[in-house]
């Protein structure tokens, strides 16, 4: 199934020209329809109308929609790396739901309406205990089974730890709201502050690239990859902060948007191999057309939230991948 | 005790304890010997394997050529020794001759004698295949060609043989003899105590300890055959398989 060799230098450049398209069609669908010319025009500020469409609503949500795509699809890989199944992805294990649970807390408590700041923060602090959990609970290498029935039951402590936070607020309607809304995952009403606190994600993605040869040892095995000569706590250690971290950024922005680390990972896979090498990057670019897509498929859709869509595509993808896996 | 072969030494395990796995395991072997480590199902054979590789930590000392492991960088260890897991699970496809070029990681990724280990493995003609889509038998033959590429003095082999055809083994059981004449030493568990007999030294452990070490005809009598296995040795005609 994979691409033939020759083909395989193509997919970095093939996505990338994917990208532009999407992009392209991002920024151009909407109530004030837009061609390339009238989208570079605005873009140049020369095209008044179309220059505000695009700075002050579409750009921001186009550019957060490849950001949090290249950040989820990227700690997905890491974390099938990690864990030596290609079935782990933040979001079957918790981590995601930790990062939502931290921000919620956020919305409730009113902090984030102190500071948008504090939603990245409470996100990753978060992300990060959801992590610990799952450290304690599924230790590395530890089975499918075990993987995913730890990542159930933290989903589910999360959950209840939201439902608490939503039920203690039943006289805040409209906060409620706005927190139900988050944890469908979206990009309505993004503004150029949240872009700024998604901007370390392709830098944190990036610095995965060089351990790409170390994570192909990894993944074969972790007393393996340190017989070969890898110091894996460090190397592991590396890996899970990048991980949380874009997780964490991602949830922060974007609310809970599932599948997308577990989707496009393997899509990949089966396109060029199980190299790390050149799946950081793919994943990165690759993970950017994959929520672009669903994202522009929400607004077509008339308001679908893009964590349904994710959802939809991904969920009965996840359970094809269960029933073929050994 | 001490168990000791004479002249420089490989590796040198100092009165080792993983506690509830293996307990005051000393160990000293010499460069260009092959040696098989024996023992029934749990008496610490693979814990040893990986005391000796430096995977699991234990009180006491282990020493490669005469340096504390503990005292050599994690990219160098790459170089000094090899260990070759018992389970050869893989999850995600890379390709056969991929797997065995890991072994050149700790050499820069510079792809020498990989070509030449397949080869030694009779892997040449599945070296574009996905290594989870190859038997189990394969699979160990994989691991063994990356541990091959890896050109380390040490090999430390976790029941190489136990998963290969009759063929095969005999294959593992000549490399091993080759490597031990160029220098090498090369340790592995293994289960036949007929193979047991044609190596150089036999280590055998009970229960957590080493009770025996020696040359296989010193070492494997009667005697200690039936106090660790608990079975009757007999010398009788049999079926005897080698090499063409």
């Amino acid at each position: 199934m994979t691409l033939p060799v020759r083909w395989t230098r193509f997919a970095l450049p093939g996505a990338m020209l994917l990208l532009v398209v999407f992009a392209m069609i991002s920024l151009g669908a909407g109530d004030v329809r837009l061609g390339p010319a009238r989208i570079w025009a605005g873009l140049l500020h020369r095209d008044a109308l179309a220059a505000t469409v695009l700075w002050e609503i579409r750009l921001p949500r186009v550019i957060l929609a490849m950001l949090v795509g290249a950040a989820l699809a990227t700690a997905g890989l890491v974390m099938q790396a990690y864990f030596r199944n290609s079935l782990a992805s933040p979001d079957l294990l918790g981590v995601s739901s930790g990062g939502a649970a931290g921000a919620v807390v956020a919305i409730a408590c009113g902090w984030t309406a102190v500071s948008l700041w504090c939603l990245p923060v409470a996100a990753l602090a978060g992300a990060f205990a959801a992590t610990g959990a799952v450290l304690v609970l599924a230790r590395r290498g530890a089975s499918t089974e075990r993987l995913l029935l730890a990542g159930v039951a933290l989903n589910a402590l999360l959950a209840a730890v939201t439902g608490y936070v939503l039920s203690r607020y039943t006289d805040l309607y409209e906060r409620n709201a706005q927190i139900l809304f988050w944890l469908m995952g979206g990009l309505e009403d993004r503004m150029w502050m949240h872009v700024m606190i998604a901007l370390p994600i392709p830098l944190a993605a990036m610095a995965l690239w060089p351990l790409g040869r170390q994570m192909d040892l990894l993944s074969l095995g972790e007393s393996e990859a340190q017989s070969l000569g890898i110091d894996v706590r460090r190397l592991r250690r590396r890996m899970l902060a990048f991980a949380t971290v874009l997780t964490a950024t991602a949830t922060a922005v974007a609310g809970t948007v599932g599948f997308v680390g577990l989707v496009v990972p393997h899509i990949l896979r089966l396109l060029v191999g199980p190299e790390h090498r050149r799946l950081v990057p793919l994943a990165l670019v690759g993970g950017a057309v994959f929520v672009l897509a669903c994202d522009l498929a929400c607004r077509a859709a008339g308001g679908l939230r893009l964590g349904i869509v994710t959802a939809l595509v991904g969920g009965p993808f996840f359970l094809w991948l269960l029933k073929r896996h050994h | 005790m001490v168990a000791e072969t004479t002249s420089l030494n490989a590796l040198e395990i100092k009165s080792a304890t993983v506690p509830g796995r293996i307990e005051d395991v000393s160990l000293r072997l010499s460069r260009g010997v092959v040696v098989g480590l024996i023992g029934s199902n749990g008496s610490g054979k693979s814990t040893l394997l990986h005391v000796a590789a430096g995977l699991v930590p234990a009180t006491g000392a282990v020493r490669w050529g005469n340096r504390p492991v503990t005292a050599i960088p994690a990219i160098e260890r790459g170089r000094c020794a090899a260990w070759v897991p018992q389970e050869a699970r893989f999850e995600f496809g890379f390709s056969v001759r991929s797997v065995a070029a890991q072994g050149r990681y700790a050499h820069g990724d510079d792809d020498r004698g990989v070509d030449a280990a397949l080869a030694a493995l009779d892997l040449t003609s599945l070296a574009a295949r996905p290594v989870n889509q190859i038997s189990g038998g394969e699979r160990h033959r994989v691991l063994l060609a990356r541990a091959l590429a890896t050109a380390a003095p040490l090999q430390l082999w976790d029941e190489p043989l136990a998963a290969l055809d009759a063929r095969h083994a005999l294959d593992v059981l000549r490399l091993a003899h080759c490597l031990a004449q160029t220098g090498s030493t090369v340790l592995l568990s293994l289960h036949d105590l007929r193979v047991a007999h044609c190596l150089d030294a036999v280590a055998v452990m009970q229960a957590g300890r080493l009770c025996a070490f020696g040359p296989p005809l010193e070492v494997l009598t009667p005697e200690l055959l039936h106090e660790v296995f608990g079975v009757r040795v007999r010398t009788g005609p049999g079926l005897i398989l080698e090499l063409p």
